[in-house]
């Protein structure tokens, strides 16, 4: 247990309030009955098998937050480094803040922010691993960092940044509520060391003495429908209609109506011109940009060469072509093997890979793992039959036809829905910017543009040494190809619209694409034309022998980089509905500059070099 | 597990394995608070807490406390005593032995072929109130230099002045508890909750229980200014014409305390002639406030029940900071605020032990609040000693600031620098550079060997932090407060006591006094000199401080506890027990923007750095908050030349120029940049620092510079990076 001080001060204990039945969200408060199977355990904390906690044990808790009261002292935060033994680089609570007006009616408003223990917990549902659970125990959402296999995907979804991923630990750790704390009738150390009187803590619903408001919404923080937080706050000093933020997300928040109007998040335009910006392409998601073209390509591919095997020429069936189908499926199988290497090694934990199939039920991480790895080994097993002739003459009878026919079939329709669940883990509501269809249609389009190239390129091959010729094959290929760029061009048009009417950080994502990758992305639009108009002229013209060859590598090349520089910008330009941060700590805009200038090597800096 | 696992492994949470608290009184600013440090089973200090019960802390601490046990093993202790022949050469580790007698020799020499006081010591407000003590009975008792100062000369020298002039003695009057009683609370030039945070927290405390108008005058909007009910957004350095003024409205509507002025001051008249010529409609484009505000202000303060002032470095780093001070406490005389619950000057002290310093140092005098210019002090003194009363000089010396111009000009050729680092805090530091080289012998004691200054050290002797000695500490309030001895000194390095006491030895002098080998046998002679004094230690012992968690003097010999309030009978301690109330003319002297240089810099701190960052700077969550160097500007200056958000640029004075990265905010006003001060090679390379003709304080506070943008920004980044490096 922990050790409550003779002369700990009162303001440390959680005081007793009376609190509703049910929260705001018609949820019960008191999450079981004492008499219930969960009720009466132990937290086991540390090993401690004691039962802790008073008559509020089961309740809801969840943070209060005075904003009128907050100085940005960096106590709390501090305060929860400390007790966690945290090093610089990471925190579970931080403070950021937005400012507005003009000197000297200028106002500040700090916001400290940690986990808010939500109803709906989105980083528990997306967890592949389950490392997460929401404990009946005062409704804290813990995670299990031994669990965790550092894949980050929680920290995509939680609207807040709460959980954190140790880049030095490779895995995600995040506030525990100071369970400890509250099994004695503490506070957590946060709330205990606040010096602005701004921060508390207690069942949800209560109000603290001496203050008023529950409120749901200050300006900047995200909207509470994603999880259902269990935060309220105060906030009663009237601010300025506009608010903006002092770290380098292209957003500021305004306030419709009067001075009880919500404050919405908007673009902040005028930062960047219109420029090129290479480098900062690259994020520490570039294994995913290399993962998921690697795997839309392999998926497109094989679908062509399966079908292909079905309706082309008889002289271009595997069976005549026993060699160049083991080679192009023995590289299909390597490409895939490669980028399923690649996103294991993505992970902070890459020995716990297995653990991706453990929350099929809630997580598309697990479900696409599960669809990936389900095609893969389809994949295996169609390959083998097909270029091992020997493997079909030690099977009875018709078996080895009717085990390639299934192993075909069976990547056939697998392979596309691993796709969709790949595209499902995107649509996450804290990420807006993915969170469209959009996201659907460029890789279905990459699985065409790039399946339908490479099936060009493996044709135009197997027919130029002979002279022979397939144009309807390859015209058909050719619209793949266009229709794939098509569909991903539409895409982007609908995309684009949306965010423009959805605001916030939608539209922040596209306003940096039209501005700071402004050139770039126009670069990579108009090569998309291109490569459609091409391809129609080849469509009415399929070019013949080595020519074909020539002119199949070009195009494989413009559409490779397109793919690339398309999925780098959906990667690098995503605006989370983070909280606002401060100049320094935790300003992204900071970050990229410490690590570029060398500054991160410091160690007391607290920006830590990629290590990804 | 509403959601998610069934069987769970045990919830881990990070435990300390703490086996031993230890009590100690935090080694940062001079709020004084408590802090009880936790040992693991090996004896490393692994965690720090706010002492539940503390009268000062009440288990609160700010985030710089909150990390302190980490300073123990922070990067770039000194482990062993360097020495060199030339600031140019190599240094060789040496051991303590062969350093001090280097000192010493050198001393010697230096002291022989250019007089005594050719060699001098600069002390700091961070050491131990024993150790303060020693060193100044070294000193003045056996090396016997009068150029010996500290460089609390550089934030509280004005308001030991000031109280000097008012009161006829230092010594802040008042105390934390004054927020719950008084109706009216003005702070000028401090900006509570970034550089108090604890007294912030009492204060907000204060005013949840009860509410009261809050007053704070500050050219930048703090987030203490954003707090407060009155927002006097001052024009720079015009503090004294704003503080004149309100005593102009308050004589002039009769609204002053005419029974506590004829009662307990002096002078009433040349005062009053003085400020009947500060009305506020002159006042008012002077000090940037309006007339209306200016009267509404003064009414406020005068008709409270009770009304206090707080000040800071606002105050007391700028030109007329003693005048500052003085007309603080003149606000406060003539509506009878001294000495009473909720009604006081209250200066809000900087270094954990300024005041330590100011009380026992004999930097400025002698011990005791006793002066050297007072021929019975310098006998009591020197009797207690064992010393000849003519080995004490009958003035005071130079100021520290008059200390590094006597080296520049060649009158002083030896420095002894104590846990002070004027290569980054003092103005100019192309001067102090081209200073430090003159000398012909510079000793460095500090706990850090890489505090900036050491560059140009002959000797560098490494010196025990904060609880890895014992001793007291006077906060604020002026309660004195203890910090036992948590861990052993790090490496070779030695408590600062333990190195007077060595360093005296080497003297024949120093072989003949008394110098108590602990620091609480030193305390009882802190006891024996206080006895029945402004300043009585008397009643205390460390059982007893540790028990009270501190305890404010006057401590008389067997009183219960401390005293809370000074002058609450209304006797001063000028010989005829009134205070005086002072004319201060309003001189404009200080650097002001121009065509040449447009913007006004103001310097100022941020809460997560201390001082000169030699112990923030190196821990990692406290630097975190501002790694590298920052300017506010606001946007719409900004805009006009070109410089942007979260990108370099240059700044240039009449001194020299300084680059940093840009925070655009309306927190400052159009013409004025604001730069914490606390990055080496950063504020001072632009400031100009004049000297307050009373306590030779530099204003460090606001000068005049250019901005431009960074030109080239990735030279700009190389340049800030390499300043960084250690």
């Amino acid at each position: 247990m922990y050790k409550i001080r003779q002369d700990e001060p009162d303001y440390a204990f959680i005081a007793d309030a009376a609190a509703p039945e049910c929260n705001r969200y018609g949820k019960p408060i008191q999450l079981v009955d004492e008499g219930d199977v969960l009720a009466g355990k132990s937290l086991h904390i540390n090993g401690d098998p004691s039962v802790g906690g008073g008559a509020d044990r089961y309740k809801q808790h969840g943070f209060y937050f005075n904003a009128d009261n907050c100085i940005a002292c960096h106590a709390c935060e501090s305060a929860c480094s400390e007790k966690n033994d945290l090093p610089p680089h990471l925190a579970f609570r931080s403070v950021g803040y937005v400012e507005g007006g003009t000197y000297p009616s200028y106002q500040r408003l700090n916001i400290s922010m940690a986990c808010n223990h939500c109803d709906d917990p989105v980083c528990l549902k997306g967890c592949p691993t389950r490392a997460y659970t929401k404990f009946a125990e005062y409704g804290a959402v813990l995670q299990d960092p031994d669990i965790c296999f550092g894949c980050g995907y929680c920290t995509w979804v939680c609207p807040y940044n709460a959980p954190q991923l140790d880049p030095v630990k490779g895995r995600v750790e995040k506030c525990n509520m100071c369970v400890d704390r509250l099994e004695v009738g503490l506070k957590p150390a946060c709330v205990a060391a606040c010096l602005g009187n701004a921060l508390d803590f207690g069942v949800i619903e209560t109000v603290p003495q001496n203050r008023d408001q529950k409120k749901l919404r200050i300006p900047g923080f995200p909207t509470p429908d994603i999880t259902q937080p269990n935060i309220r706050f105060q906030q009663t000093r009237t601010l300025p209609r506009e608010m903006t933020r002092p770290d380098n997300m292209p957003l500021r928040y305004q306030r419709q109506g009067g001075v009880t109007g919500e404050y919405s998040p908007k673009v902040a335009t005028g930062q960047d011109r219109p420029g090129w910006n290479l480098k900062q392409l690259h994020t520490r998601e570039d294994p995913l940009v290399v993962f998921t073209l690697l795997s839309q390509a392999v998926v497109g591919a094989f679908m062509v060469l399966f079908l292909a095997a079905l309706f082309a020429p008889a002289f271009l069936s595997p069976a005549e072509n026993p060699l160049a189908y083991g080679l192009i499926l023995g590289g299909l199988i390597v490409a895939q093997t490669g980028a399923l290497a690649l996103s294991t090694l993505h992970l902070g934990k890459p020995h716990r890979f297995y653990r991706a199939f453990n929350n099929l039920r809630y997580s598309p991480v697990s479900r696409e793992v599960a669809g990936i790895a389900l095609f893969y080994n389809l994949l295996l097993a169609y390959t083998l039959l097909t270029v091992w002739p020997g493997l079909s003459a030690v099977l009875p009878g018709t078996m080895a036809n009717s085990l390639t026919t299934f192993a075909g079939w069976g990547a056939f329709i697998v392979g596309p829905v691993a796709i969709y669940f790949m595209y499902r883990i995107y649509r996450i509501r804290a990420r807006p910017f993915w969170d469209h269809w959009q996201t659907l249609s460029s890789f279905m389009g990459s699985v065409m543009s790039l399946g339908g190239t490479v099936g060009a390129l493996f044709y135009t091959y197997l027919l130029a040494p002979s002279g022979e010729t397939a144009p309807l094959l390859l015209a058909v290929l050719a619209l793949v190809v266009a229709l794939g760029l098509a569909l991903e061009g539409v895409g982007l048009i609908c995309h684009r619209r949306a965010m423009h009417n959805r605001g916030g950080e939608g539209a922040a994502s596209q306003y940096v694409q039209a501005s700071r990758f402004g050139k770039t992305y126009r670069t990579r639009n108009l090569t998309m034309l291109l490569v459609i108009g091409v391809m129609a002229v080849m469509m009415f013209n399929p070019p013949a022998s080595w020519t074909a060859v020539l002119l199949w590598w070009g195009v494989f090349g413009l559409v490779l980089g397109m793919a690339v520089t398309g999925r780098a910008l959906f990667y690098a330009l995503v605006v989370p509905t983070t909280l606002p941060r401060a100049f320094f700590w935790r300003n992204a805009g900071f970050e990229s500059h410490a690590r570029q200038t060398g500054l991160a090597a410091l160690p007391q800096v607290g920006v830590i070099a990629d290590s990804h | 597990m509403l959601l998610g696992r069934k069987h769970k492994n045990p919830i881990k949470i990070a435990d300390k394995g703490v086996v031993d608290w230890k009590y100690t009184t935090c080694g940062y600013c001079s709020t004084g608070c408590s802090i009880e440090v936790g040992l693991n089973e090996k004896g490393e200090a692994v965690t720090s807490r706010g002492v539940g019960s503390a009268a000062v802390n009440r288990g609160k601490l700010c985030l710089k406390g909150l990390f302190e046990h980490e300073l123990f093993r922070t990067a770039n202790r000194g482990r062993v005593p360097l020495m060199r022949e030339h600031p140019h050469d190599k240094f060789r580790e040496v051991g303590w032995d062969v350093s001090l007698t280097r000192v010493a020799d050198e001393i010697k020499r230096i002291q022989k072929q250019h007089g005594r006081d050719a060699f001098a010591i600069v002390s700091t407000g961070q050491i131990m109130t024993e150790e303060f003590y020693t060193l100044g009975k070294l000193a003045r008792g056996v090396i016997g230099t009068n150029n010996y100062d500290g460089n609390t000369t550089l934030c509280m020298a004005s308001a030991v002045s000031g109280y000097k002039r008012s009161f006829g003695s230092d010594g802040p009057p008042g105390c934390y508890e004054d927020f719950e009683h008084t109706e009216c609370l003005l702070a000028i030039g401090s900006n509570l909750p970034e550089q108090h945070p604890i007294i912030f927290w009492r204060l907000k405390q204060a005013l949840e229980k009860r509410k009261f108008p809050v007053i704070v005058v500050d050219p930048r909007v703090t987030m203490f200014a954003q707090m407060a009910d009155i927002h006097l957004p001052i024009t720079p350095g015009t503090d004294l014409v704003l503080l004149n003024a309100l005593a102009h409205v308050i004589l002039d509507e009769g609204l002053e305390d005419r029974n506590y002025i004829a009662a307990h001051t002096q002078d009433f008249d040349r005062f009053a002639e003085l400020v009947a010529q500060y009305d506020p409609v002159t006042a008012a484009p002077v000090c940037g406030i309006d007339e209306d505000t200016i009267r509404n202000v003064a009414r406020l303060y005068a008709r409270a029940g009770a009304a206090m002032t707080i000040w800071t470095m606002g105050i007391n780093q700028s030109t007329h900071g003693s005048d500052g001070v003085v007309a603080i406490n003149n606000l406060n005389l003539i509506t009878g605020n001294i000495g009473k619950a909720g009604g006081t000057s209250l200066s809000i002290t900087g270094q954990c032990n300024a005041m330590g310093t100011r009380e026992w140092s004999a930097c400025s005098g002698l011990p005791g609040y006793r002066s050297l210019e007072n021929e019975e002090d310098r006998k009591t003194v020197a009797d207690y000693w064992g010393i000849d009363a003519e080995f004490l000089p009958p003035k005071r010396g130079l100021f520290q600031t008059d200390i590094f111009p006597a080296i520049e000009s060649g009158q002083i050729k030896g420095l002894w620098l104590v846990a002070t680092n004027p290569m980054t805090s003092m103005s100019h530091t192309a001067r102090i550079r081209k200073t430090l080289e003159k000398l012909e012998f510079l000793v460095v004691q500090d706990a850090y060997s890489d505090v900036e200054t050491n560059e140009y050290s002959h000797v560098y002797l490494p010196a025990a932090i904060w609880a890895e000695k014992e001793g007291c500490f006077t906060n604020t309030e002026r309660r004195v407060n203890l910090t036992r001895n948590v861990i052993a000194p790090y490496a070779d390095s030695k408590p600062d006591l333990w190195i007077f006491n060595a360093v005296a030895k080497h003297f024949e002098a120093g072989k003949k006094i008394r110098f108590p080998d602990t620091a609480e046998g030193v305390f009882d002679e802190l006891r024996d000199l206080s006895k029945g004094r402004m300043l009585d230690y008397s009643g205390m012992s460390y059982a007893k401080i540790e028990q009270q968690r501190g305890i404010q003097w006057p401590c008389h010999e067997d009183a219960e506890t401390g005293t809370p309030r000074l002058y609450s009978d209304g006797v001063f301690q000028y010989p005829d027990g009134k205070a005086r109330l002072i004319a201060l003319p309003f001189v404009d002297n200080n650097e002001r923007p121009d065509d040449a240089f447009p913007f006004w810099l103001n310097s100022g701190r941020v809460v997560e750095h201390f001082h000169t960052r030699t112990r923030t700077g190196k821990v990692g969550n406290l630097n975190k908050f501002s790694p590298t160097p920052y300017m506010e500007m606001n946007p719409d200056a900004a805009k006009a030349l070109g410089i942007e958000h979260g990108r370099y640029a240059r700044l240039s004075s009449r001194r020299g120029d300084a680059v940093v990265l840009v925070q655009l905010t309306h927190r400052v006003p159009p013409n004025m940049v604001f730069i914490p001060f606390h990055f080496h090679e950063c504020a001072n390379r632009l400031s100009l620092g004049l000297l307050d003709p009373h306590s030779r304080q530099p204003a460090f506070k606001h000068c005049a510079v250019r901005v431009e943008a960074a030109a080239d920004q990735a030279l700009a980044a190389e340049r800030n990076m390499n300043a960084r490096t250690y």
